[in-house]
């Protein structure tokens, strides 16, 4: 690790203007472009910068998990019938329509104003699943007119669609109860069926970062900017510069928040259909949905002073303790839900945020594994073996829109995921609810 | 002057290598001119999101990029190559390169991607800055760029 390129990452980040406090690693840190992945930097909201490197091409990638009334035994028998009915139900996004297709550039403007708000309006979602979503499922502030027409084109086919590389949607059961009180709290018990899907902003939040960060780039020693790595590219929040890629970040925060949203309803319809059951006996509700790619305008204590920070989060959950006015009242005494997926061979893991993330962490805990293993070397290790077939055998069935998508996440290409976690509840920024163990893994 | 197109997809290893990067995809190129190195530059980019052998050579898409520093120039072709992948589904089995000191012309030939035919390899979301690199050296002309998926 000494020798790992994320450690001068870290450092290079505590290189930028007005940063408040430490440049922090979560425990899944790894080699990323800017930023390492893992990395949480909190800067002055008037002094400070915003650096596009900080959020990431895919803006509001993140997580959401909603639980069912089935239990395990009862799904068994149908899983291949389960997994091919997502499979279909689910679009990957290249060379195949998105679940809505072909969306004008204005009803994608409504979209990325409104996020998850869209999703209500056109019946995709209930108020229940916005409560349950961080910010509501729709940043404010969110300008459309900062959105390039190639953003929107890369866009326009992909509202509903999961996309390929680490995204996913996993089927899985709550095999251990680390908090029985936690666990009812927040609706889980053992053996119950959940859906978890990890998805982003698709094109159109990859065009976004792409394009401010030119202009970015460009800007940057108008303001006497210099940083160790290009791709680190900040200017001024209070700049020209700055407010239009904010503005341009919500709104694909938005797109991103109004696409799990629109899965979670096609992942609904696949179960009402592969297991011919009613809407009630299925009792499809989201627990929460987080994202790990994002910088968010938050109050913090810091030296014993409140302080309004922008706090970049590049794969890292925001982890905010009991009792926070961000959370619904439903939450509250419970602390807001940190969702960690693992890998699809071995399990992932609902956690909650504790008070010292608030002092510590400034509300941020890991988000993820980490990868250990480059693809190119997870691809030559996976060789000519039928990892599909050994999936199965662990009892995990996968269906893949691409070859690689496998090989590339084969499990051991990750830590384990527990001692991430182990990591995260020693340091006690969060605490452990639950853990969920993959049956079925649909792959972009 | 364009360079001439010879490349087949068995050639692919010897245009381009894949090293190590744990979070993404990084690629180095080694060519003996510019021109070339820019060329292969945008046939690794189409071997990255399909398996190129299944490519025809049936249309052909002119894509021109202005910048002041080599670096940029790298950047801003791969940008547009891959938007006219993402934007128009169109996909390339080989380039060719007309240079200039602050552009490039660059006519990539090949076909609209069809799902059931070109096996699609994964997304890549976007060419990052991250060490992006573009020198000329005695051995002749060297790139490595960090792409993320």
């Amino acid at each position: 690790m000494r020798d790992d390129p994320a450690l001068t990452q870290v450092a290079n980040v505590a290189c930028l203007p007005g940063i408040v406090g430490y440049s922090l690693a979560m425990p899944d840190i790894h080699w990323g472009y800017g930023f390492p992945i893992g990395g949480v930097a909190a800067v002055d909201a008037h002094e400070g910068v915003i650096s596009p490197g900080g959020v990431g091409y895919d803006i509001n990638c993140g997580v959401r998990l909603a639980r069912t009334n089935l239990h395990f035994n009862s799904v068994e028998p149908k899983i291949d019938r389960l997994a091919d009915a997502l499979f279909n139900k689910i679009p990957a996004g290249v060379g195949s329509w998105g679940a809505i297709p072909g969306l004008s550039i204005g009803q994608l403007k409504d979209v990325v104003r409104d996020g998850a708000k869209w999703a209500l309006r056109n019946g995709y979602a209930t108020e229940r699943d916005l409560e349950h979503t961080e910010e509501g499922g729709r940043l404010p502030g969110a300008d459309p007119d900062r959105i390039s027409e190639r953003a929107y084109q890369r866009g326009s086919k992909q509202l509903g669609t999961l996309g390929s590389g680490n995204h996913f949607l996993e089927v899985g059961r709550v095999d251990e109860i680390y908090d029985s009180k936690l666990a009812d709290a927040l609706g889980l018990e053992l053996d119950q069926v959940t859906i978890m899907i990890h998805s982003g902003s698709r094109g159109l939040g990859h065009q976004t970062c792409d394009d401010h960060l030119k202009v970015i780039l460009g800007a940057m020693a108008r303001y006497g900017i210099s940083l160790p790595d290009r791709q680190l590219a900040a200017v001024p929040i209070s700049s020209a510069e700055g407010q239009a890629y904010l503005a341009a970040m919500a709104a694909a925060a938005n797109f991103a928040w109004c696409n799990r949203q629109v899965m979670m309803h096609l992942a609904e319809q696949a179960f009402l259909e592969a297991l011919s059951i009613t809407p009630k006996e299925l009792n499809f509700e989201l627990v929460y949905d987080v994202c790990h790619n994002i910088a968010k305008f938050e109050e913090h204590t810091v030296d014993g002073h409140k302080r309004l920070v922008c706090v970049h989060r590049k794969g890292a959950t925001r982890a905010f303790g009991p009792g926070h006015a961000a959370l619904p009242e439903a939450l509250r005494p419970v602390g807001q839900p940190v969702l960690i997926p693992g890998d699809m061979g071995r399990y992932s893991f609902v956690l909650v945020g504790l008070e010292t993330a608030m002092r510590e962490t400034f509300g941020s805990s890991c988000h993820g594994a980490g990868r250990l293993m480059s693809r190119t070397k997870a691809k030559r290790e996976v060789g000519g073996r039928d990892l599909r077939a050994e999936l199965k055998a662990l009892g995990v069935t996968v269906r893949a829109h691409t070859r690689a998508g496998i090989a590339e996440e084969m499990p051991h290409a990750y830590k384990d995921v527990a001692e991430v976690v182990e990591v995260m509840e020693a340091a006690r920024v969060t605490r452990r609810v639950a853990r969920l163990k993959p049956f079925a893994v649909i792959k972009g | 002057m364009p360079t001439k197109p010879t490349t087949t997809q068995t050639e692919d290893d010897a245009l381009f290598r894949e090293f190590e990067h744990t979070g993404d995809i990084g690629i180095e190129l080694t060519a003996p001119t510019r021109a070339e190195l820019f060329r292969r530059a945008a046939i690794a980019l189409a071997a990255l999101l399909v398996e190129r052998a299944s490519v025809a050579e049936i249309e052909q898409r002119e894509i021109a990029v202005e910048a002041d520093a080599d670096l940029d120039l790298m950047h801003d072709l791969l940008g547009e190559l891959l938007a006219l992948f993402t934007v128009e589904g169109f996909i390339w089995r080989d380039a060719s390169v007309e240079e200039a000191d602050r552009s490039l012309r660059v006519t990539v030939r090949g076909e609209p991607f069809d799902p059931g035919r070109h096996e699609f390899r994964g997304e890549i979301k976007a060419v990052t800055y991250h060490q992006l690199m573009v020198e000329n050296s005695l051995d002749g002309w060297r790139s490595r760029i960090i792409f993320d998926v």
